[in-house]
């Protein structure tokens, strides 16, 4: 299994729901074996042969500066090299992964590239972990277990009607859908409505809700979307599969846009969009990598609390 | 400062209703939004509103309906595309048409409002 690859029929929609939830942190391996520049490829072949390991990354004061391969370590043995120094013939451009990214951007990143294993970095670049398919393999079982689990414990329901059970909807979005686009969010506000939200509330969530779906219409290739109601929150979360926003914080200023023409013949584009659902959410995130994906997360309390406006 | 009537207001705005649901002519806002920006509607703050627009797109009807407008009309255009019409069946919004300008529409319906 060198690849995992974005599942993208409605069956899997519960699947890649799973994988939102999850981190890279929550799934990569802690335990590292990582070898320093001065290293000879004899040594890294040793560390690789009693772990167990196909790659070992190449550190230096924490941050990765290569990735030395099976494949390195047989080209140093085929010519006599393994005395050298890894340096000579590790390979010095290395795709890492941030550990506060979504596990689907690690899918994403594994179905774009050949690498079979990513180095994982914290906020300061620094080596924390590798995740490979087989992490997320295990993560995905884990994950689906728990919540099987979960259902069982509730009475194997997700929920119909009434105003505090659950209501979990999941949806998949396709880019420039803008003929269906709305269409989730305007089931959110039917649910609120049926669970007598008050209305101030009610319009908050809609107007996140709608925000972020048609974002995923407009900017995105397709991704999902899900709507997840307990007793005190909505929680509206937009997942895509790319291209990804290269600075988050200019997205996230109001009047920044790179709507084309014809989204803004439709009446978007202005530029308001992540700013506006952020202002209506009680709690906000979006995380982004370019050519990953994108994960924008909004809660929305549903008890009567002063609004406080998220700036 | 009184509610506007939406029935006066079609009559004043020389509207032909395109959809209006049961027990219409009752409806009442107290403001009117004047925008040719989705987004602007998105963020618009007012309650019982009437939306002025010349966008024709479903997108219209079905954002009218997320922010709680409770009327559309569509200015300066004498026909809706019928997916429009649909969305406006579906979602129970009231939507007119009518041939005037938007600035002819908004004076008009800022005259009814001065209305004792």
């Amino acid at each position: 299994m060198s690849e995992v690859p974005l599942p993208l029929d409605e069956s899997s929609l519960r699947i890649q729901e799973l994988a939102y939830g999850l981190k890279v942190r929550d799934v990569m391996t802690r335990k590292i074996f990582a070898v320093t520049r001065q290293c000879t490829m004899r040594e890294v072949q040793t560390i690789m042969k009693n772990n167990g390991l196909t790659g070992v990354p190449v550190v230096d004061e924490g941050h990765v500066v290569g990735m030395v391969s099976m494949h390195d370590i047989m080209n140093a043995f085929e010519h006599g090299h393994l005395q050298d120094g890894v340096a000579k013939h590790m390979s010095a451009s290395v795709q890492t992964l941030s550990d506060e990214v979504p596990m689907t951007f690690a899918m994403s990143a594994f179905s774009r590239y050949s690498y079979r294993r990513f180095p994982v970095v914290d906020k300061k670049n620094k080596l924390v972990g590798m995740i490979t398919p087989r992490n997320i393999n295990m993560a995905l079982i884990r994950e689906l277990s728990r919540q099987l689990n979960e259902m069982e414990e509730h009475g194997g329901t997700s929920g119909q009607g009434g105003a505090s059970t659950i209501y979990h909807r999941v949806y998949r979005l396709d880019r420039y859908d803008f003929e269906h686009g709305g269409d989730a969010s305007a089931a959110l506000k039917r649910e609120l409505k049926q669970r007598n939200t008050s209305p101030k509330i009610m319009r908050r969530a809609a107007i996140a809700s709608y925000e972020l779906e048609i974002n995923i219409v407009a900017h995105s290739h397709g991704g999902s979307f899900t709507h997840f109601i307990d007793g005190n929150r909505v929680r509206i979360t937009a997942n895509d599969f790319g291209p990804g926003i290269p600075d988050v914080d200019k997205a996230m200023s109001e009047g920044f846009s790179t709507a084309n023409d014809w989204i803004r013949s439709q009446g978007f584009g202005a530029g308001m969009g992540l700013p506006n659902a952020r202002r209506v959410s009680d709690e906000f995130e979006i995380q982004s990598g370019v050519e990953m994906g994108t994960m924008v997360k909004s809660i929305i309390y549903l008890t009567e609390e002063p609004q406080h406006e998220n700036k | 400062m009184g509610g506007m009537n939406i029935k006066r207001l079609a009559e004043d705005l020389g509207a032909t209703p395109l959809y209006v649901p049961a027990g219409w002519e009752h409806l009442e806002v107290d403001s009117v939004f004047a925008s040719d920006l989705i987004s602007d509607i998105l963020v618009s703050e007012g309650e019982d509103q009437l939306l002025l627009t010349s966008l024709t797109s479903a997108q219209v009807v079905r954002t009218a309906a997320l922010v709680g407008i409770v009327a559309v009309f569509l200015v300066y255009r004498r026909h809706a595309p019928p997916e429009l019409v649909a969305a406006a069946r579906d979602q129970e919004i009231p939507l007119f048409c009518s041939a005037i300008t938007k600035f002819e529409a908004c004076v008009r319906a800022g005259r009814l409002k001065d209305l004792p």
